[in-house]
């Protein structure tokens, strides 16, 4: 299929050569083009409301009312996001969770497995997090030192469970060929269901209607260091990015990450030159796993403070996450900030505007899907070997290729 | 983007919800011409205290299931727009999509000085942590919450004697599952079964299943109840495959407790020919299209707490610290019968409960709150 001639061709084409440069470009692009039209959606949805309930923001003659200023909208968006401590907080801390579960979804796509459950792994690991720091807490003394013992078991823990939990469905595709993305989804409810049922049976806070475990102690709850509000500590946030840095080095410096990204660009070469195809598909789904365990137990030490049921779907914004970074380890911090920044937007956008809820859905969907389109056409193009000019590589160990699959997600 | 825009804005919005009932979809109503209000609000600096004849600034934190649910929320809902139409009531709905949300929504609400709140309802008993520390963190707020007990002397709460609505619930169910009973789109059919579907497995909602399953056993102990929990407030569709499986097994009626989720079961009872009982609201009027099915709901007047509360900010007598409790003799919860089928309810039925409602008010019949006690 390489070096189709038609439209589409060399507009693939021109996706999977494009620089890392150009690729952040294009992704600006479209973000402006998606204001863009989201105005016109906000401009259009207020002109069929008319009459207004209030007063318009414009009239034109002979057209009519238009209720909703998109600019105001826009502009409140952003406020929402970044205007004041409290906002920025909550833009924050849910640019930090999805740092943790963008980065698992990201680490399995890059082994060329579809990672859907990485919200059950955060769920388990979570409610490991949650249990072993409760467990611990008699043990250790009160104060910074315990807290630092707390947070260390903690995160292991919430990390072990979580790859466990993403070892499964690899060792089901690789030893009993059962495909990833039903065993993942399936295994989220069964996930959720064992979670909901231990707390509500065994280890339910006694005091509360909830369904949820007792407090973990203050002091093994990440502090609220630089912006000083609950629910955001800038040593998550910070560990997060460190988290991403060493997940770059490991898939692009190691040899284990060799193995990794040659499975998934092309298992049966790397098959060929060596790599147990069967052990990477665990190992690097086990990776995965726990990376969304993380997720899991920063939750609890920074946002929740205990394991409650209705955990928020982070795992699976992780997915989108991580599409619109070109499941690229780095890609994941703006992609995350991005989400960040609409979740507390609209939030705010709810509090201040008229604007129903629901259109502010659309308009965080239209940034999403402009951003992620170009990422995904790219993908795309890749998997039916559109750009360049060399042929892709074939099992018999031809020719290695520069650019596409293997290069080009690495170098932003 | 001024302040002035930003206040007018929120008027509207509350403005069009009362005229629809449908939450934030608020753009869509008329306005109901709060305007000068507004300029006198803005000019006395948004007083604190409603002595000084300002507006009253009402922020409600709804329960994660959601507005538009007919039932919990939407009773909530129904009672601040209530206070806005007899008060000087102004309120801002907020709507978390998540337990980890509500935190943060009753902070923006309780550190917000535009407007200043006067009261934040916290509707449903998945805010009691985030409240507890709110509580404290903002002694000068006053709160309110429904379904849950916050000590603090800047709360007041509303909690509800579900199982006792309920039992009467179950003991309507009992006595007719065994007659031949038929009314609108609904019969009975010769099995003795009736079913109940929880939203989540919780102590609320398993108060709600022990007084149903209770006044079923009153009726007939021969009577079969099939329970199961959907784990979710708002997936109808599995209510629906769980109620048409109970309906498959012979159930005559289920009774729901599962906020939107509950719209399934009566999606199912009008497949399957059979009755169900709705809940919080009478769900025969704000869920009218399934009134041909719909026997009975057990209304909790959530609506009545939350006005109460409002009403008590307004007069300036807000209860802090205070418990409400609210059962059949104080009419905080009932067994109304359905706007267009209640009708054919038959009057040795309507006797029977009339009579265990006594019993259970002056204490002969004591209602169990946990299914495990039963």
């Amino acid at each position: 299929m390489s070096g189709d001639d038609s439209t589409i061709g060399r507009a693939l084409g021109g996706l999977v050569d494009a620089s890392a440069i150009e690729r952040i470009l294009i992704s600006l692009a479209a973000l402006g083009l998606s204001v863009v039209v989201g105005a016109v959606v906000v401009l259009i949805s207020g002109w069929v409301l008319s009459p207004c309930p209030s007063a318009p923001f414009a009239t034109l003659g002979g057209l009519g009312e238009f209720c909703y200023n998109p600019i105001e909208v826009y502009w409140v968006l952003l406020k929402g996001a970044f205007g004041s401590t409290f906002n920025l907080a909550t833009t924050l801390q849910e640019t930090t969770l999805l740092l943790f579960t963008g980065l698992s979804v990201a680490v399995a796509f890059r082994a060329g497995m579809f990672n859907i459950g990485t919200q059950g792994q955060l769920v388990l690991g979570a409610l490991g997090t949650g249990l072993s720091v409760l467990w611990v807490a008699p043990v250790v003394p009160a104060g910074l030192v315990g807290g630092v013992v707390l947070v260390a078991v903690g995160l292991l823990v919430g990390a072990a469970v979580g790859g466990f939990w993403g070892a499964i469905p690899g060792a089901l595709k690789a030893y009993a060929d059962a495909n990833e993305v039903i065993t993942t989804i399936m295994l989220n409810f069964v996930a959720t269901g064992i979670a909901f049922t231990l707390v509500s049976e065994v280890f339910k806070d006694p005091g509360s209607q909830t369904v949820q475990t007792r407090f973990v102690p203050e002091y093994a709850q990440l502090p609220a260091l630089v912006l000083g509000i609950d629910g955001f500590s800038m040593l998550a946030l910070v560990g997060g990015l460190a988290l991403a840095g060493l997940v770059y080095w490991v898939l692009r410096g190691t040899s284990f990450g060799y193995d990794l990204r040659t499975s998934g660009v092309q298992p049966d070469a790397a098959e060929y030159g060596g790599v147990d195809a069967k052990k990477t598909m665990v190992s690097s789904m086990a990776l995965s796993g726990a990376l969304g365990g993380v997720g899991g137990a920063v939750y609890v030490l920074m946002v929740a403070g205990q394991w409650q049921s209705g955990i928020p779907s982070l795992g699976f914004d992780g997915i989108t996450v991580s599409i619109l970074a070109g499941n690229n380890p780095i890609g994941v911090v703006p992609a995350a900030l991005l989400f960040g920044a609409l979740k507390g937007g609209s939030l705010v956008i709810e509090f201040d505007l008229a604007v129903p809820q629901q259109l502010v859905g659309v308009l965080r969907g239209l940034v999403i899907l402009f951003v992620a389109m170009p990422e995904f056409f790219r993908m795309a193009g890749i998997r039916y070997g559109y750009g360049d000019d060399e042929p892709a590589v074939a099992t018999d160990g031809g020719t290695p290729r520069e650019g596409g699959a293997d290069d080009g997600g690495d170098s932003e | 983007m001024t302040k002035i825009d930003d206040r007018r804005r929120q008027i509207v919005k509350v403005g069009g919800a009362s005229a629809l009932g449908l939450g934030l979809a608020g753009c869509l109503g008329g306005g109901d011409g709060n305007e000068e209000t507004t300029a006198a609000d803005d000019a006395d600096g948004n007083g604190e205290t409603t002595e000084s004849g300002g507006v009253t600034d009402v922020g409600m934190v709804y329960a994660t299931g959601g507005l538009g649910d007919n039932s919990f929320n939407d009773m909530a809902h129904q009672g601040v727009q209530d206070a806005a139409d007899e008060y000087d009531v102004e309120f801002t709905n907020a709507e978390p999509g998540s337990p980890s949300e509500v935190a943060n929504l009753q902070q923006r609400f309780a550190q917000s000085t535009d407007p200043d709140y006067d009261l934040i309802p916290c509707i449903g008993f998945v805010q009691q942590d985030s409240l507890s520390q709110n509580a404290a963190n903002f002694p000068d707020q006053n709160f309110m919450v429904v379904d849950t007990t916050v000590d603090a002397d800047n709360v007041a709460n509303y909690v509800f004697k579900e199982q006792e609505g309920s039992f009467q619930a179950g003991h309507m169910a009992g006595l007719l599952t065994q007659m031949d009973f038929s009314a609108g789109a609904g019969e009975t059919t010769d099995d003795a079964v009736v079913g109940f579907v929880g939203g989540k497995e919780t102590p609320l909602i398993k108060k709600f299943e022990a007084g149903y399953r209770a006044g079923v056993a009153h009726a007939d102990g021969d009577v079969e109840v099939r329970t199961a929990y959907a784990g979710s407030w708002s997936d109808s569709a599995q209510g629906q495959e769980i109620a048409l499986s109970m309906y498959d097994k012979g159930a005559d009626f289920v009774y729901h407790a599962a906020g939107g989720t509950g719209n399934g079961v009566f999606k199912a009872a009008q497949e399957a020919g059979r009755f169900a009982i709705g809940v919080d609201a009478d769900q025969s009027k704000s869920l009218a299209k399934y009134d041909d099915v719909i026997l009975a709901s057990m209304v909790k007047r959530v609506d009545e707490a939350v006005y109460r509360s409002i009403e008590n900010v307004v007069n300036g007598e807000f209860e802090g610290g205070s418990t409400e409790t609210l059962g059949l003799e104080q009419d905080g919860v009932s067994v109304v019968y359905g706007n267009n089928i209640g009708s054919e309810v038959p009057e040795d039925v309507r006797s029977a409960l009339e009579e265990s409602e006594t019993a259970i008010v002056e204490g002969d019949i004591e209602v169990p709150t946990d299914p495990s006690d039963l």
